[in-house]
């Protein structure tokens, strides 16, 4: 347990974005490797090392691999680098650091479901990301691993960079294929997945940046290693992204099953400021709350979820003893208001009306009924959207709700925000 | 033994079991055993889409509501339509369909007729909890010289946007901006160009497309509400006479699967204004020069006078809309009581029509492999809803060729050999090339091949039918050496007297230049119309008609199906003019003794059996050669 450097291991290295560099670490073996397999023993291979998609719903890769209907061509990868959930940037850093290692995992995953033609939709804002791909791509185009017989091996792969236009929603797998395919960005009715009817109408997996970072290293070390790494159902490492009221924020490559309290206190260096950890959320924006009392959990899907949250994206936001939690929230809200794509009605309105509530509670005004209004508000959102992203405007507050339920009563009987006041007391 | 296949399933709704075809969305086979769960976005004509989130039931080992209107049913489904969670649910997502729209129901032309208002009273809460100010947005937006938005009413049900782009396949209304500030709206603002935006006032669910001619015009209960076809083209889509105080406010759609599929045309659902009448005049006559009001016996007894003395030298034209009723007995007049030959409803000369035209019937272009449109969008501007029936086959898979009247040797070659139905629509100017087509493809392809020509008029199609032609008889027979002029002929042709008869100034009789001549040198020109014309001017007689809207009878759309339009607007001191027809017959020595409408109609089928038809609302059948 603890940190285990495995997608980030050569991050030291200078120059590891230039090919002939990441080669020398052993880059590129990992895909020359799984080029001498059938690709039916690749996608097996991912089954058994029990890697789960690092872009926030932890679901097997390999399961989802093996959805795609059998004799339907063409198929589709899209590797999801729209890294738009507040909170995490860990994308960016793999994509900063070892382009390259992104590109080998893109190039296995595609052979590994028979795909000729791949996609990188990366996220609008990342542009030094976006040059380190294009570079990358390039180069790999130039040395044959990319292109029309890829390493005289008979197989044909392409990959397309797509930059998204900043829209939050296009995380969201059918947003990202509609809005690849030119349209707005929006979700898409599910049945049919993906799997069977994605971009272009084909069949389509969409895998997350750092999913893909972990498959020349499964494929190098083998499935049992990797399975020897974190927990039973959580197999491998996790880059956590920790911010907020902590003395070293960051990345940090973990150990899934790590305690979460040694990745805040021990790597993190502890809050900052000397002060008292009152909350913390991991996943993102979207999850919800957890407090001290949960600090020994595990930096794992399963544990967390046990906890009452989500590891989701790998976010850490930490918050101190004077953070404002019915501010927190409200920030969230009004993140996910201005975020919703208005496609449907819970989602829309819902997160419109509890934004302008939570507006009330930080001005003073909010009303003695507000508190049950937003967890009713959200009730009728969750579960009730379109797509995650309503559901997911409601658990943060909602979680707040009920760990801090006190602090939107003193924001009503105050009528303010005790913290603010406090504050502008002590600069006062 | 062998297992049954079956594509049926069989479910329960709220404890009643029910069998469907497999494919079968909840919604809709919960409304086969009657129940009904509230919709907005879901449209029978249209793919789900899911986003208004009203009609979410609780389905049995499903973790979350499902949406009725996208989830389509399993063997062993059981599926709560009425449960605690989903009556709250109700509740909760009308809430938020309010708080930001208007509730301006009181000044809305939809208030009354509008799902979100009928669903928030069945469904909804008595009051909101919301306390802010709405999110504000333009009102009365003209999207086009036809219709105005309302973007605060707006709920973004995305019907309008998906007609656009699913069933006129025009993709101009589209979705901008996101969240609580998504609008509707064309592209750069530019005005609507469709010929079908009447479409989208009718499939909103609230009140924020409305049609500008209606606009604040009535309240739905105020309406008189007839069902009839309409009066544009010779489609025949059918209709819903909307009238207040007499006074017609709007025509809208009325289903039929066979003819419009639910959709009408701009141009003919806004082509009312054309049949309102103006004032309430009198039959005149010309004395001295002058028009002078008299009775409607002393007008006939004038035109009898005259026609008496022309005898087999009167012409007689009769509007292609006027009823297959009036139409028969306007024949006999000149046929059997005057034995004059000079008939027809024509504008122009054409080919000949025969039995052949309508082989092919609206529906079944979804049916074909490969439709010709020979005269390309000459043929849509005919009859715009096939634009519609020819988008939607194209979706099913249908090739659709358009080319120039001309192109038959392309349109030819477009078409591979081993097609197996092939369709021909073309207007009744590029009749023969349409034959010379059919002819061609039938050697060269190893199907079939039909034709559907686009006749003029509501009633072009009866008009043939019944002979009102100067070469034809009903049915197409030949008059064996009895043969008039035709209109064209008239001119010169030493007529003593014209009677023109129109239903509908949308297909009245517009004299040409060479007519425009001629007409002041006719001894006699009666003119049986039901609004005043230019051609008033001329006339010696003017028998004041009812209009299209007007009158019980039945008409024959272009692929022969006889329909039948009923009284919209009631004109009594109007003389019905199937009753001045019979009073100028039996004036001239006929003795006919009809007392209403269906007898009239009795008489047709006797005579005509094909006619049969318009106790089913089928279609002609003169042949059962393709």
């Amino acid at each position: 347990m603890g940190i285990k450097p495995l997608l980030t291991k050569d991050f030291a290295t200078e120059n590891l974005k230039q090919l002939a560099v990441y080669e020398k670490t052993g880059g590129y073996t990992g895909f020359k490797k799984a080029l001498e397999m059938q690709p039916d023993a690749l996608v097996d291979l991912v089954k058994a090392s029990g890697l789960r998609g690092r872009g926030g719903a932890g679901f097997p890769t390999g399961n989802k691999w093996s959805f795609l209907p059998k004799g339907m061509y063409p198929r589709y990868l899209v590797c999801n680098a729209d890294e738009s959930e507040p909170g995490c940037f860990k994308d960016r850093y793999l994509m900063e650091n070892s382009p390259h290692q992104v590109l080998e995992g893109i190039l296995i995953a595609s052979y590994a479901i028979g795909c000729n033609l791949a996609f990188i939709y990366i996220r609008g804002e990342y542009l030094p990301q976006t040059e380190a791909l294009e570079a990358a791509i390039d180069e790999a185009r130039q040395a044959g691993y990319l292109g029309k017989n890829v390493l005289g091996k008979g197989y044909d792969l392409d990959v397309i960079l797509h930059r998204g236009a900043g829209a939050y929603i296009c995380g969201e797998e059918t947003a990202m294929l509609t809005s690849l395919e030119g349209y707005r960005g929006e979700p898409r009715l599910k049945p049919p997945f993906p799997a069977v009817k994605g971009l272009y109408g084909k069949p389509t997996v969409v895998n997350n940046v750092e999913t893909v970072c972990n498959l020349p290293h499964i494929v190098l070390n083998g499935a049992d290693w990797f399975k020897a790494i974190g927990t039973p159902t959580g197999s491998g490492t996790r880059l956590w992204c920790m911010s907020g009221h902590v003395n070293r924020p960051g990345n940090y490559e973990m150990e899934n099953g790590t305690p979460i309290r040694e990745l805040i206190e021990e790597h993190g260096g502890g809050v900052w400021k000397n002060r008292k950890l009152k909350a913390f959320q991991p996943g993102g924006a979207s999850m919800m709350v957890l407090l001290p009392e949960h600090l020994d959990v595990g930096l794992d899907f399963d544990a967390i979820a046990k906890a009452g949250s989500l590891a989701g994206a790998g976010a850490m936001v930490v918050m101190d003893e004077t953070t404002c939690m019915v501010d927190a929230a409200r920030r969230y809200v009004k993140f996910f208001e201005h975020e919703s794509c208005g496609k449907c009605t819970p989602c829309r309105e819902g997160t419109y009306w509890m934004a302008n509530i939570f507006d009330r509670f930080e001005g003073g005004e909010a009303k003695v009924g507000d508190i049950d209004l937003l967890l009713d508000i959200g009730y009728n959102i969750d579960g009730r959207s379109f797509c995650p992203l309503g559901d997911a405007s409601t658990w943060f507050p909602r979680s707040v709700i009920k760990f801090f339920r006190d602090e939107f009563q003193e924001h009503i009987s105050e009528k303010g925000c005790p913290f603010k006041k406090s504050v502008q007391e002590a600069v006062a | 033994m062998a297992t049954v296949q079956t594509d049926q399933v069989t479910l329960t709704v709220n404890g009643q079991s029910v069998t469907v075809p497999k494919g079968t969305l909840i919604l809709d086979a919960a409304k086969k055993v009657g129940i009904d769960i509230p919709i907005f976005c879901s449209h029978p004509k249209m793919a789900p889409v899911a986003v208004c989130r009203m009609c979410l039931v609780e389905v049995e080992k499903m973790p979350k509501l499902q949406p009725a209107c996208a989830v389509y049913v399993a063997e062993g489904m059981v599926v709560k339509t009425t449960t605690e969670q989903v009556n709250k649910y109700q509740k909760g997502v009308l809430e938020f369909l309010l708080i930001n729209h208007p509730l301006d129901c009181p000044i809305c032309d939809k208030g009354g007729e509008c799902p979100l208002q009928d669903q928030t009273y069945q469904y909804g809460p008595g009051a909101s909890r919301y306390q802010f100010d709405k999110a504000h947005f333009d009102k009365s937006v003209p999207l086009s010289d036809k219709i105005v938005l309302d973007r605060e009413r707006c709920i973004l049900c995305w019907r309008c946007t998906r007609f656009s782009e699913e069933i006129s396949g025009e993709r101009e209304l589209a979705l901008i901006q996101r969240g609580v500030h998504t609008i509707i709206g064309t592209f750069n603002d530019e005005p609507a160009q469709s010929a079908y935006q009447g479409n989208w006032t009718e499939i909103c669910p609230v009140g924020a497309l409305t049609s500008r001619q209606y606009r604040f015009i009535s309240r739905p209960w105020d309406l008189d509400r007839t069902p009839s076809v309409c009066p544009g083209c010779s489609m025949g889509c059918n209709i819903q006479i909307d009238a207040r105080n007499n006074k017609i406010g709007r025509f809208q759609s009325r289903e039929n699967v066979a003819v419009d599929d639910s959709w009408l045309c701009d141009f003919g659902r806004y082509s009312f204004p054309n049949f309102q009448r103006q004032s309430q005049e009198r039959p005149r006559i010309r004395r001295g020069g002058r028009l002078e009001d008299v009775s409607y016996d002393e007008a006939i007894a004038f035109t009898v006078d005259g026609l008496k003395r022309a005898g087999g030298q009167a012409a007689g034209w009769a509007s292609p809309a006027d009823t297959n009723e009036e139409l028969l007995l306007f024949r006999r007049l000149f046929r059997d009581v005057l034995r004059s030959p000079h008939l027809d409803h024509r504008s122009a000369t054409v080919v000949d029509a025969e039995p052949g035209d309508m082989t092919l019937s609206i529906a079944d272009i979804e049916r074909l492999e490969h439709v010709v449109l020979l005269g390309g969008q000459e043929v849509i501007d005919a009859a715009p809803v096939l634009h519609l029936r020819l988008f939607k086959s194209q979706r099913k898979g249908v090739t659709v060729l358009k080319v120039g009247a001309g192109q038959v040797a392309e349109a030819v070659a477009g078409v591979s050999p081993d097609c197996t139905a092939v369709g021909i629509l073309a207007t009744e100017a590029n009749k023969a090339a349409a034959v010379d087509l059919q002819t061609k493809l039938q050697r060269k392809i190893k199907g079939s091949v039909r034709r559907l020509i686009v006749t003029t008029g509501p009633n072009g199609r009866g008009a043939k039918d019944l002979g009102i032609l100067p070469h034809l008889g009903p049915g197409y027979v030949a008059l064996n050496g009895q043969a008039g002029t035709g209109r064209t002929e008239w001119p010169g042709a030493g007529l003593r007297a014209l009677y023109v008869h129109e239903s509908s100034p949308l297909h009245g009789f517009t004299p040409t230049d060479a007519e425009s001549m001629w007409l002041p040198t006719v001894p006699l020109l009666v003119f049986h119309r039901f609004k005043p014309s230019p051609l008033d001017e001329m006339a010696h007689v003017i028998l004041p008609g009812h209009a299209f809207t007007e009158k019980d009878g039945t008409v024959t759309n272009m692929e022969g199906r006889v329909q039948r339009i009923r009284k919209g607007i009631d004109a009594a001191w109007v003389r019905e003019d199937w009753l001045v027809f019979q009073e100028i017959a039996n004036q001239l020595g006929a003795s006919w003794s009809y007392e209403s409408v269906g007898q009239i109609t009795s008489d047709l089928v006797r005579g005509l059996p094909p006619y049969m038809a318009v106790n089913q609302e089928a279609r002609v059948l003169w042949s059962e050669r393709p």
